[in-house]
């Protein structure tokens, strides 16, 4: 008889198999069907501003753009994450995958992975067919400048399309948005760990997210009104900062949508603070799934 | 001595119920040490803990008092089930995996990769009687189905222990036999079997030794022989007997001081009539 193999704790394999399998399950849930209203709605949105031409159409498009992909990957990330542990745990599969050599933390980390690659790709996909509409929608109002505009005023005018095109500037915007969706999908994971319905995980994943958006300027409000402004009152609106993260911090892609270049520091700044929450959010989560009761 | 290939000692364990304040008590001080290469049947009627027996000593479910251990390494440590394969009741597994992808992802948990690993997948689907549907999405596979790809599951990381939560439910009689041919088989090799199942005839096939539990505790433990065989009988089967010859070894019987206790036909078993009629093996 063989000896016992040597288990090591820690195994990327198990949690790239995990990740892989997360993957394949969303996919062949047809879940990037999903995407597909999102071609639409930055398609359709082209043809409108073409129709009714806009002051200037490309901003409005890429407002747009940005606007729904970043609507929409948070709302994948949601709907995805949500029901992962519960459906798992309903049908019994859970059972046999930790009868494995497989730690719940390396599980959970697996499961998550495999979000994070769905939210991945998808963002890839909807940053191309973002950019393809926009370059198109760009060559047809160059095309008709040419004609329209007078030669001496025609390098000027050609300058302000371009800038309202698709540009690298528009990259770390993107980046800030796809973090935005990882960093909502960790929180639905905790909440799925200690939720007893997915309802109640997709609720409240919203809420938090509402929360997140208004905090910081409710505190501001809140902290800067007449009077005295008591301790406790400062302790708890830094314990509200502390549980949700200040969402806010990411709509600093509209800015970068007119075409403000994004500060590299600043950007560094709010990806340190995602990936912060993400961390906690993750560590928390498995606090809760160890100590759980299958 | 070498370790056990289970130890469970003190085994207890409550449920505790929303609404209610007493708990459920699912297992109650159970002691039982299986050595390495037996086949252990656990038996006992529905909801008297042994599935959740089976899940304490996978780590599924977390013990009230008492602890439990596979081939020396305590249950709650993930290293315990290195050696194990697990087929749990009711199988359920991946509905958008084909019967190979299911093999593959389960070996890959267990460290396997790349061509050994295809071969095995494949050779397991062979030994199950799959071969034909590792092609096919779970979704669509039958009952018996899932408990074939449940076995193969259990068998793809080469374990020393085999646990297997009524690994014939829903099977026909035919792959039941199959079954408990290639239990006998992984018994042959040295592989460790603890079962539970409600099929008494096959428990008594297959398993040295069986403990009976009843609400939560071990009530009867033991070989099968030792436990149902009186001792001090003997049972005789003929063939063209005639009234005579019967006469004749009863008046004999009665001068030797023993007794003839009773006199039957032997009854034809109904899954061997089975069998026969649909052309199953045995
Ligand atoms: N997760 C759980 N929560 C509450 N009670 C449970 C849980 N799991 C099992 N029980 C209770 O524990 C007892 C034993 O259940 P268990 O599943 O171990 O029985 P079993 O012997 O496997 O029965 P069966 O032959 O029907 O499979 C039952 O009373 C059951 O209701
Ligand atoms: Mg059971």
């Amino acid at each position: 008889m063989s000896a016992a193999p040597q288990h090591s704790v820690f195994s990327l394999r198990r949690v790239s198999a995990l990740a892989h399998n997360t993957l394949l399950e969303l996919v062949r849930l047809k879940v990037f069907y999903f995407l597909l209203l999102f071609a639409l709605l930055v398609i359709g949105c082209s043809i409108f501003t073409v129709k009714f031409s806009f002051q200037n159409p490309l901003q409005v498009l890429k407002d747009v753009g940005l606007g729904s992909m970043s609507i929409f990957s948070w709302l994948l990330g949601l709907l995805c994450t949500a029901n992962l542990l519960p459906k798992d745990q309903e049908d019994r599969t859970l059972y046999t995958i930790l009868a494995k050599p497989v730690s719940r933390f390396e599980y959970l980390l697996g499961k998550l992975s495999g979000v994070f690659l769905l939210l991945t790709l998808s963002t890839l996909m909807m940053s191309a067919v973002f950019a393809g509409v926009l370059g198109l929608r760009e060559q047809q109002e160059i095309a008709e400048i040419t004609q329209t505009t007078a030669p001496e005023q025609l390098p000027k005018a050609l300058e302000a399309v371009r800038a309202a095109a698709f540009q690298l500037n528009l990259i770390p915007g993107i980046l800030l948005i796809l973090l935005k969706a990882l960093l909502c999908s960790t929180l639905t994971l905790l909440l799925s760990t200690v939720a007893t319905s997915s309802v109640f995980t997709i609720l409240t994943s919203v809420v938090i997210y509402l929360i997140g958006h208004v905090q910081s300027i409710a505190r501001e409000a809140w902290l800067s009104g007449t009077g005295q402004i008591s301790a406790v009152t400062k302790v708890l609106s830094a314990a509200v900062a502390l549980v949700f993260p200040d969402l806010q911090l990411f709509n600093v892609v509209d800015e970068i949508a007119v075409g403000t270049a994004l500060p590299l520091p600043l950007f560094l700044q709010i990806a340190g603070f995602g990936a912060f929450y993400i961390l906690v959010y993750f560590l928390l989560a498995q606090v809760f799934f160890s100590s759980r009761e299958l | 001595m070498s370790t056990s290939a289970i130890s469970i000692q003190n085994l207890s364990k409550d449920f505790s119920v929303p609404f209610r304040r007493d708990a459920v008590r699912a297992v109650k001080n159970l002691s039982l040490e299986i050595p390495p290469g037996e086949v252990y049947g656990l038996l006992g009627p529905n909801g008297s803990g042994k599935s959740t027996t089976m899940k304490i000593l996978l780590g599924l479910v977390s013990p009230t008092a008492g602890s439990t251990s596979v081939f020396g390494i305590n249950s709650t440590l993930v290293g315990s089930r290195e050696n194990v394969g697990f087929l749990p009741e009711n199988p359920y597994f991946y509905k958008y995996l084909t019967g190979l992808e299911t093999l593959l992802f389960f070996g890959k948990l267990c460290g396997l990769a790349g061509t050994p690993l295809k071969h095995k997948a494949h050779h397991l689907l062979e030994t199950v009687g799959l071969a034909d549907a590792h092609d096919r999405r779970l979704g669509g596979y039958s009952k018996g189905m899932l408990q074939r790809i449940g076995l193969a599951q259990a068998l793809i990381g080469d374990p020393r222990l085999l646990v297997l939560d009524e690994p014939t439910a829903g099977v026909d009689p035919a792959g039941s036999h199959d079954i408990r041919d290639l239990i006998l088989q992984f018994k042959a090799q040295g592989i460790t079997v603890l079962l539970c199942s409600h099929l008494l005839n096959q428990v008594q096939e297959i398993c040295d030794r069986i403990g009976i539990m009843h609400q939560g505790a071990l009530v009867a433990e033991g070989r099968i022989s030792d436990l149902i065989n009186p001792p001090n009988q003997t049972q005789l089967v003929l063939e063209n007997a005639s009234p005579a010859l019967l006469a004749a070894l009863a008046k004999q019987t009665v001068e030797a001081g023993a007794r003839v206790v009773g006199e039957h036909k032997p009854h034809a078993d109904l899954e061997r009539f089975f069998l026969k009629i649909t052309g199953g093996k045995h």
